[in-house]
């Protein structure tokens, strides 16, 4: 078959047969899904390892706490997601009696793996924050907890909010691995239709191409996102 | 840490019109296995209504002698009596003493994601409501605290002439402006002291008057304070005591006439004949 002949076979399976369907209410809907859930959990994850790790350290408890964080973000940080997807679906989560189902597993482990990277995004952007914030906060009789939920965090979620970006672009990309504990995202629906007739260069191309359109929808978003922030300080 | 136990317990006679006792108060730093001993062994008392400036040489100490007195910094040791409590003293709660300090930056650290009139209401409408229950306080009572705090905000900025301000963020203001909001955002809380460091050293010459002429009106209405200055003529004009600090004490502590005319330490001479 040529690129013309094999383009339509898989035009009819996409748009005539009603394939673009499974695409959308699937495909694309649980990459969005896992990204989008993923990112949340992460950014809750993340703020709160990353308030951990700015701490004071005067007292136990914050030591501790502290330590378990490092674990936590070396395992995330340092393992594949596809071998913590692995590990959570087939072998954690049945010897612990869960069941949740794949897509739900997919949810859970992107948000955990997440949130590890998001800690870091977090300290440092609570860091790039003046200590004189902090400090007049902090002389005004607030409490640690309160200016930083107040008055530093809010800073620093605007200085990252370009890197908070650039996560969620690679959560999106990273849902490409779901499959391999049966989740269904656009890659599984893609191959799916490469199946019907054994030629995948088709619908590869038209996956390949709704990544780069969604990205590039993504990094609009933000970018206007980060307009509005700017905007808000200028008034 | 029994030592420091022992010592809450022989809370010292404090007289009425004395605000703040300090007594034997040293502060060190460690940087790496070094130890840089900053403050050494400083008594000192401020009573009420009094206006304390503390001059001398850089690094002689005097920005970590005023941020320990509101505990920024957090004594090594000796005490700070305020309001009955020795405030050195980690186990006590710091915030709720803080509230009754003022403190002002040679940086103004005003919230740059809140408006003017944010900055000021911040810190009294959380801290009232937190005492009113929190997030379990009746929406009637928040409203209230609010509305008062707002009243409060645009009166202080009706003071220094800066309402028009209220709505705008603070990256918009000249340093001036920003000095003085964050005076009045320190005011709002109603302080029984006011500390200083350096109120104006960071601002263009231009503006350091504005600045000047409200901390002058604060002094002439009575607010006990405690500034470190650069500025000789300022504080000779308002200070009922000038601190000459040098090598982590206070080594002369004199009224601004005597200290500035007839300095008795060769030290406190040799710094005035170099910034006079
Ligand atoms: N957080 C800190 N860590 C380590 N050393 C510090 C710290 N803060 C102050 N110091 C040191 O303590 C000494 C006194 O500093 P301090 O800021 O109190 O001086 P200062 O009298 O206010 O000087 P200046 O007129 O320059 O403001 C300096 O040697 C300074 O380097
Ligand atoms: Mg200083």
């Amino acid at each position: 078959m040529n690129f013309a002949e094999e383009w339509s076979a898989f035009w009819r399976l996409f748009y005539t047969n009603g394939g673009y369907k499974r695409v959308f209410s699937e495909g694309l809907k649980n990459t969005l899904i896992i990204a989008i859930l993923g990112l949340v959990i992460g950014i809750v994850i993340g703020t709160l390892i990353a308030a951990v790790k700015v701490m004071p350290k005067y007292k136990t408890l914050p030591r501790v706490l502290n330590a378990v964080c490092n674990i936590y973000v070396s395992f995330f940080r340092g393992t594949p997601i596809v071998v913590q997807l692995l590990l959570a679906y087939y072998v954690l989560f049945p010897l612990m009696g869960i069941s949740i189902g794949s897509l739900n597993t997919c949810i859970l482990i992107f948000g955990l793996n997440s949130g590890a990277y998001v800690s870091e995004i977090m300290r440092a952007g609570i860091q790039s924050v003046d200590s004189g914030q902090m400090e007049a906060g902090r002389a005004l009789g607030l409490g640690f907890y309160p200016t930083m939920l107040k008055i530093v965090v809010p800073q620093a979620v605007k200085n990252i909010l370009p890197t908070l970006g650039n996560e969620f672009i690679a959560l999106i990309k990273d849902t490409s691995v779901v499959s391999f504990v049966a989740a269904v995202d656009l890659y599984k629906v893609f191959t799916e239709m490469g199946n019907v007739n054994y030629e995948y260069l088709a619908p590869y191309l038209m996956m390949a191409l709704i990544y780069i359109v969604l990205i590039m929808m993504i990094t609009l978003l933000f970018k206007l996102l980060e307009k509005r922030m700017k905007r808000g300080e200028r008034a | 840490m029994s030592n420091k136990e022992n010592q809450i317990k022989t809370v010292p006679e404090i007289k009425d019109d004395e605000i703040i006792v300090i007594k034997g108060l040293c502060k060190s730093f460690h940087i790496g296995k070094k130890t840089l001993n900053v403050l050494k062994n400083i008594d000192y008392v401020i009573h009420k209504n009094e206006k304390i400036a503390i001059i001398g040489p850089s690094g002689s100490g005097k920005s970590t002698f005023l941020r320990c007195l509101n505990c920024m910094e957090d004594p090594t040791s000796g005490s700070i009596y305020f309001d009955g409590e020795d405030i050195a003293d980690i186990h006590v709660d710091i915030n709720k003493h803080r509230e009754n300090i003022g403190m002002v930056f040679q940086q103004f650290n005003l919230f740059n994601n809140k408006t003017v009139l944010q900055n000021i209401m911040l810190a009294p409408v959380y801290l009232k409501t937190k005492k009113a229950g929190g997030i379990f306080a009746k929406a009637a009572v928040k409203k209230q605290i609010k509305k008062e705090a707002e009243e409060t905000a645009m009166n202080l900025l009706r003071r220094i002439g800066l309402e028009e301000k209220a709505n705008v963020y603070p990256s918009t203001l000249s340093g001036g402006q920003k000095q003085r909001i964050a005076i009045v955002r320190a005011l709002a809380m109603n302080p029984k002291v006011m500390l200083f460091d350096e109120p104006t050293s960071a601002l263009d010459p231009e503006m350091v008057g504005e600045v000047l002429d409200l901390i002058k009106e604060l002094a002439a209405e009575g607010m006990t304070m405690v500034i470190v200055t650069h500025e000789m003529g300022f504080a000779r004009e308002i200070a009922d005591r000038v601190l000459f600090m040098d090598g982590g004490v206070i080594s002369e502590d004199a009224p601004p006439q005597e200290l500035f005319n007839n300095p008795k330490n060769p030290r406190t001479k040799e710094f005035l004949s170099k910034v006079l």
